[in-house]
């Protein structure tokens, strides 16, 4: 459980974040400038804010009615940031142990060979970080935090620095974090899908203050919020297991919910859980099951919401999870969309991208 | 005719060797105060700190002789600090060797500072702070971030105050005099020689003695300032908190 009520003021920007979390894994999304890093900041002690309170299970680390104000290195929050930060002058293996070494033996929950296996990250560990890849530095700092052992981990924007690639191969790695760890994370972002890719759970910031935080589909309700996200490209991101290669055709087929998705062949082992990425921009809308057409998947599902976003239309439809489609006001119009209709959702193969693997 | 070059006299050699003396404890003495004052002036803001930082800057400034006369009236055995000192623990500096070194660290105080300072303020704040995250107090985050990755910017600053050090005269003089074997360093024998007739092959001798030494030091902090850049290799990113 994590407690926070904090303010600051620095110049025309104000921070004003009350935001009770409950859930592992909460995205903290929302536009530059929002005031994300300053509140991670603010979290970790490396800025002091005016007043406020803040705690993690119970245990209180800044009340300024209180006068307490923990020292960022008594907190015990991990950081991982975009830029990585590892100590240039040491080991990779000397940069995990750094926090390590500073904790009592009853205090470790995690210990080096764990985290080595975890982000397969053994055979660096004598290399120093300028001979790594930016990806593999995001996996050292990772790590680096995690052996720290911290009650709270802070993602800032881990994987901003990477190209679409690297990214893709780091998100697993998150995931794996995430479920074998148990430390809770706030993961801070904007993309959406990578976001989602970890969890459901949002917290939506804009000008220095929490919009909403909550389920993803229920924040959206929000109309500040989803023209929010929309203004940021909205994803949607659908879980699915591996169920057959076809490398004749060129295709992989996934299961998501009964439905079967067809995607762009890629090498995964049959039964693997995999996220994928949708753009809602890349999803069509019709009322009936279309023939004759190239598109290779049209899943099938009830409206749930239509909402005006500026001159587009965001559809969500339920398939078994939440979608959501933009089309314009004018498609909507044309086959008299509405509510609690029952509509297919066409996906072109090529327009799915693969988030890697979500699971073991 | 190097053969000839090389041949010094008692004198000279004493020249020689009191210089390396004074500038080996001269870099001693303020290599920790001057590691200090440059990370106070890169990293913190507190009262008093442009006057610090002038104070510190002065010897740059003033001709040397200033320096040397005021370390004279305070430090000298009339002085208000050198006559306690002599009083109470028996110590004199004023034409002795250790008060060479005196004179010498203030003088060479300001160019160690300002290369360290320089060193520190270029190291990322951001790994500063990911080390204060881990769990590392402030003295730790000193000791294992901002001092290693500033090493070259020390090797710098001391090898700078090293030469100074075999180069100073106004103060010296000023403040401990002009005694063989006691305080007359290189400089020091280089000026008395052209005071006397005939002092012009000496003094030729120890000014290329003064130049190999300068340029060796310099040659030598190079190769070490290389070195050191080369182990703190791949340093990036930028500062945020």
């Amino acid at each position: 459980m994590i407690d926070i009520d904090l303010h600051l003021h620095r110049g025309s920007f104000a921070l004003d974040a009350k935001l009770r979390i409950n859930q592992p894994v909460v995205g903290l999304f929302g536009p530059s400038g929002s005031g994300k890093s300053t509140l991670l900041g603010t979290l970790a002690g490396l800025i002091k804010p005016d007043g406020g309170r803040f705690a993690v299970d119970g245990d209180c680390l800044f009340d300024a009615a209180q006068g307490i104000d923990l020292p960022a290195h008594q907190r015990r929050i991990g950081l991982v940031f975009q830029d990585s930060r590892l100590f240039p002058h040491l080991s990779v293996r000397s940069n995990l142990v750094y926090g390590l070494d500073l904790l009592r033996k009853q205090q470790r929950r995690l210990d080096l060979a764990n985290i080595v296996e975890l982000l397969e990250i053994g055979h660096m560990l004598k290399q120093h970080p300028h001979q790594l890849s930016g990806g593999e530095r995001q996996r050292v700092a990772l790590g680096r935090a995690l052996l720290a052992s911290p009650r709270l981990l802070l993602l800032d924007e881990p994987l901003a620095a990477l190209d679409t690639r690297l990214k893709n191969q780091i998100l697993p790695f998150l995931r794996r974090v995430k479920e074998h760890t148990q430390i809770p994370m706030i993961y801070v972002s904007h993309a959406i899908n990578e976001v989602l890719h970890l969890t459901q759970t949002m917290a939506i910031i804009e000008g220095g203050s929490i919009l909403a935080h909550g389920d993803f589909h229920e924040v959206i309700k929000d109309d500040r919020v989803l023209s929010l996200a929309h203004s940021l490209g909205m994803d949607n991101v659908i879980n699915a297991a591996v169920s057959e290669h076809n490398s004749e055709f060129g295709y992989t087929l996934a299961e998501h919910n009964g439905h079967q998705l067809l995607l762009p062949y890629f090498d995964v082992p049959l039964g693997a859980a995999i996220s994928i990425s949708i753009p809602a921009t890349n999803i069509a809308l019709a009322r009936t099951r279309q023939v004759g057409i190239t598109i290779q998947n049209q899943l099938p599902g009830v409206i749930t919401a239509i909402r005006q976003v500026d001159h587009r239309v965001l559809v969500s439809v339920n398939i078994g999870c939440l979608v959501i489609a933009e089309v314009t006001a004018k498609a909507v119009h044309d086959l008299g969309l509405a509510p609690g209709q029952q509509v297919y959702c066409l996906i072109k193969a090529q327009a799915m991208r693969y988030l890697g693997a979500s699971a073991n | 005719m190097l053969a000839s070059l090389l041949d010094f006299t008692p004198a000279e050699m004493a020249a020689l060797l009191l210089s390396l003396k004074v500038a080996f404890w001269c870099t001693v003495a303020i290599c920790v105060p001057g590691v200090a004052v440059a990370w106070l002036l890169a990293r913190k803001s507190f009262v008093g700190k442009s006057l610090l930082n002038s104070l510190v800057h002065l010897p740059l400034v003033l001709p040397p002789v200033v320096p040397g006369f005021l370390l004279l009236i305070l430090l000298g055995n009339q002085g208000l600090i050198g006559k306690w000192l002599h009083q109470a623990f028996g110590i004199t500096l004023a034409f002795t060797w250790v008060g060479a070194v005196v004179a010498s660290a203030v003088m060479a105080f300001p160019l160690m500072v300002r290369a360290v300072r320089l060193a520190i303020s270029q190291v990322d704040s951001g790994l500063e702070a990911a080390a204060q995250s881990l769990g590392a107090n402030p003295l730790r985050v000193f000791f294992t971030v901002t001092l290693p990755l500033a090493v070259p910017g020390i090797l710098t600053g001391l090898m700078l105050a090293f030469s100074r050090s075999l180069g100073e005269f106004g103060a010296t003089i000023t403040f401990v005099g002009n005694i063989a074997g006691e305080t007359r360093t290189l400089p020091l024998a280089i000026f008395t020689y052209t005071q006397i007739p005939g002092g012009d092959a000496p003094a030729m001798r120890l000014v290329i003695l003064s130049l190999l030494l300068a340029f060796g030091a310099l040659m030598l902090s190079e190769t070490l300032e290389r070195r050191a850049a080369r182990l703190l290799a791949g340093n990036g990113g930028h500062d945020r908190y």
